[in-house]
């Protein structure tokens, strides 16, 4: 008689748990019941803005119809968890069905925040989240007139793209002096205003958002900026309200506490994704999410001790058609650690090394991404030649 | 043979006596010196002011023999239909006049004062307990207490640093956000401030000065510096006014042309006071150039002056700082190291492999060998942080591709190896690599690299 997985949250990560369980689960240990918020499948939130640029829905869907047609796992669409006992070992849905579980995972991811300025609650005020809040922007889009993207972080730059592909004339209100503050540094972020304002969207740094009203935005410096229409990506924040009811624990910061076998202190719930907080720290990167949602897909398969060991949070993504890069230690955090630049008028490469001069820690790459791969695997080895030829510049 | 009158006793003047008697120029010499005092290096002035040189020291070699050197002589007048130079003795001997048949302007410059109430007395004296620092005499005035040094361009800093060693309690103020942030930038600059703080100046950083009463200097925000002594540090004045009142031509400076001539063909200029090619150097370096061309010139050689590139060293021991060109340089490449925790920094603007502007902290090797590759225009090695750091140069070995067992897609942690293998097994294009491995399906950020793998695996089999 097979076991029963409740996982609650079909985003990318609750579906990579499905998934993984699925294809290494070959005795049908478990089946697995799946509560979709949304109306659809898992699809790739990722490359949203892509939904503007030609792609379907159906073609950034992650269940394919294999997965679907399991009849070990049993998808419920527009199903919200409202409540979980952990006595009877039951999760109650919006519909007030009450499903058992064996083993509760939650992947129920996170918010849009959206901070609380005069005006964001206006009809003109969008979230840049799920396709529905996509579908959303698309009806109140209105080419040539002018946008605000409120928020100039990954999610920001993918907005004001979402808005340029939809004819709009977009400008990118960020409270940080620069733009992508947490995944590059200043003389980076600067050149990437540059060049996205090359291709039409304005940057407005270092400047909070005080007031929105019908058809502007009013920012903390004075400015106004025109704006028809408002998405808010200033960030997001784990969702964890069933932590309440379950009496489970909560990180200073917010998202489910678990250990890095991203367990609660209740041996059946697991949390991975976004909404978990592993030893305290969130994650709001896909590569660490699957990482997570792989250690627990063994750990229900008998590994007791596979671990989330940490990941990777390199980054490299095309904004605005700019390409943007940031691995290892990129902000220079480690003691004593040196850098080393190299600019062109429409490039930014930064190397961070070790006192040593030698060792690679991590950097940045702006303009031109082509070093990434390699410069990531050396990572904490010595240069095996000079900067300049890793990064590909040697004539 | 011609007699030529020099206006000023500075370090140009004194390099063009000394090198119009190494030519064998064998007319008449005559030097008009406004100080007392006989020539001496301004640029060490630093020196005597921390206590490290006595006032004599600094004096420079006597003028060889037959110059007629006058000294507490000041020029006031230029007849130039006559050529007559008018002055005034300070000893009393009342107003004199000096024939000349080449006249060499060599006033150098004057501190600036800056528009500060408080500073200048009604009459436009300097209020008691302001001072500039250009002349011996300047160093010897400062009495006791704590100093406030008011702009930290380079004399500021240097002038602060030395105040500093001398065992004066010192601030340095500065209307802009780093000390010397025009010569090395906002990052060198920091880096500058952070020295400067160790070696325990205070520094004051993005404010003006806006009043001073004896003891203390006002600050733009209200506060108040201790200020026993003020010394203006707010950079200097070409000295034009016998030019101007001449009639010769001046801008900011007195132009000259390529054979340092103003104007008027027998009158030159040189030095602080000369502005040459739309520039007045304000280095002692290149007074000292002008000076040797002069010279030539003088003596009948066909030469042009060419202004050497500005190299700027300030004299800040415990700190090595280069500043070359300018800071950006109009480069088309900017290559920078910053080791903040060692206080070391260095940027180097290029264009087609040469420096045209750096800026160095903190690095006395790469000074030598940067400053080297400037002057000579040669071009830098490829690897430029060896450069930099005084290491050897790396060469790559031509093993540059990624090993086998690198993470090629981080959100499905796909390794180059299952790549290979899927591509060799027939997965040719991003799609089938992507069901076979499903590499590129999360961010999609290792497209790129997929991609040029499957080049090279192309290649290879080939």
């Amino acid at each position: 008689m097979p076991r029963t997985l409740v996982v609650i949250g079909h985003g990318m990560v609750g579906h990579r748990l499905v998934t993984e369980l699925r294809t290494r689960d070959r005795a049908g240990e478990w089946r697995i019941v799946v509560l979709a918020e949304e109306r659809r499948p898992a699809y790739d939130r990722l490359a949203l803005s892509s939904y503007f640029d030609g792609r379907s829905a159906a073609e950034l869907t992650l269940a394919d119809d294999d997965l679907l047609a399991d009849p070990a796992v049993g998808l419920r669409l527009s199903t919200t968890a409202t409540a979980l006992d952990r006595t009877t070992r039951t999760v109650r849905t919006t519909d007030g069905t009450v499903i058992g579980y064996d083993a509760l995972v939650l992947a129920t991811g996170s918010r849009p925040f959206v901070p609380p300025v005069p005006g964001h609650d206006l009809p003109c005020c969008f979230v840049y989240r799920t396709l529905d809040d996509l579908d959303a922007i698309r009806a109140a889009a209105r080419p040539g007139r002018p946008g605000a993207v409120i928020g100039g972080g990954l999610l920001g730059l993918e907005a004001a793209n979402a808005l340029r592909l939809l004819g709009m004339r977009p400008q990118v209100v960020e409270l940080a002096p620069w733009l992508l503050p947490l995944q590059v540094d200043e003389t980076a972020g600067a050149l990437l205003a540059r060049l996205v304002a090359g291709l039409g969207v304005r940057v407005h740094c270092g400047t909070a958002t005080e007031s929105i009203a019908p058809g502007r935005v009013r920012l903390a410096d004075g400015t106004a900026v025109e704006a028809d229409l408002v998405v808010f990506s200033a960030g997001v924040r784990p969702r964890d309200e069933l932590a309440l009811t379950a009496g489970l624990e909560r990180a200073e910061q917010g998202g489910f506490l678990v250990d890095d076998q991203c367990r609660t202190a209740d041996p059946h719930i697991w949390a991975i994704g976004e909404c978990a907080a592993v030893n305290g720290r969130c994650y709001g990167l896909s590569a660490p999410g699957y990482r997570m949602a792989e250690a627990v897909a063994a750990q229900l398969l008998g590994t007791a001790e596979a671990r989330f060991k940490g990941a990777d949070t390199s980054t490299r993504l095309k904004l605005l058609d700019v390409p943007v890069a940031s691995f290892g230690d990129a902000r220079a955090t480690t003691a004593g650690a040196v850098e080393f630049t190299h600019a062109t008028p429409n490039t930014y490469r930064k190397l961070v090394l070790a006192p040593d001069a030698n060792t690679l820690l991590g950097g940045i790459l702006t303009g031109d991404t082509s070093a990434y791969a390699l410069l990531r695997t050396l990572v904490g080895r010595e240069l095996p030649t000079s900067p300049e030829e890793l990064l590909g510049l040697a004539g | 043979m011609t007699g030529v009158l020099v206006i000023g006793n500075g370090p140009a003047a004194h390099r063009l006596v000394h090198r119009l008697r190494q030519l064998g120029h064998s007319g008449g010499v005559t030097v008009l010196g406004a100080e007392p005092r006989a020539a001496y290096n301004r640029v060490l002035l630093t020196s005597v002011l921390d206590g490290s040189l006595p006032p004599d020291a600094i004096a420079l070699p006597r003028h060889p023999d037959g110059t007629r050197v006058r000294l507490g002589v000041t020029a006031v007048g230029v007849d130039r239909a006559r050529r007559l130079v008018l002055a005034r003795a300070d000893d009393g001997r009342g107003m004199l006049s000096y024939r000349y048949d080449r006249l060499v302007l060599a006033t150098g410059a004057r501190p600036r004062i800056p528009e500060v109430a408080g500073v200048r007395m009604p009459g436009g004296r300097l209020a008691e307990g302001v001072r500039c620092l250009r002349t011996l005499a300047d160093c010897e005035r400062i009495g006791p207490g704590q100093v406030a040094v008011l702009g930290a361009g380079v004399l500021g800093v240097e002038a602060a640093l030395a105040l500093r060693r001398a065992g004066y309690e010192v601030t340095l103020a500065h209307r802009r956000a780093q000390p010397m942030g025009r010569l090395l930038g906002p990052r060198g600059g920091e880096l500058l401030a952070e020295r400067l703080r160790d070696l325990g100046v205070e520094l004051e950083l993005g404010h003006r000065a806006v009043g001073y009463a004896p003891g203390k200097l006002l600050l733009d925000d209200g506060r108040t510096l201790p200020a026993d002594t003020l010394l203006l540090c707010t950079g200097v004045t070409p000295e034009t006014g016998l030019a101007r009142a001449a009639g010769l031509a001046v801008a900011c400076g007195v132009v000259v042309d390529d054979q340092l001539r103003t104007s008027d063909p027998y009158v030159h200029a040189i030095g602080d006071c000369a502005e040459h090619a739309g520039r007045v150097s304000g280095l002692v370096e290149s007074a000292w150039q002008q000076a040797d061309t002069l010279a030539r010139v003088l003596a009948g050689e066909r030469v042009g002056h060419r202004a050497a590139k500005p190299v700027i060293r300030p004299r800040t021991p415990g700190i090595h700082i280069a500043a070359l060109g300018t800071p950006d340089g109009g480069g088309a490449e900017v290559v920078t190291f910053s080791d903040p925790a060692r206080g070391r920094y260095a940027s180097l603007a290029l264009r087609e492999q040469r420096i045209t502007g750096a800026v160095l902290i903190g690095l006395p090797q790469a000074i030598a060998s940067v400053s080297q590759l400037y002057d000579r225009d040669l071009p830098v090695p490829a690897d430029r942080l060896a450069l930099l750091l005084g290491t050897a140069s790396r060469r790559g070995s031509g093993a540059l591709e990624l090993p086998d067992d690198a993470v090629v897609c981080l959100c499905n942690n796909v390794m180059k190896r299952t790549l290979s293998d899927a591509w060799r097994g027939g997965a040719r294009e991003l799609p089938d690599l992507a069901a076979a491995t499903r590499a590129t399906t999360g961010c999609g950020g290792c497209a790129p690299d997929v991609r040029r793998l499957c080049a090279a695996l192309e290649r290879e089999t080939g």
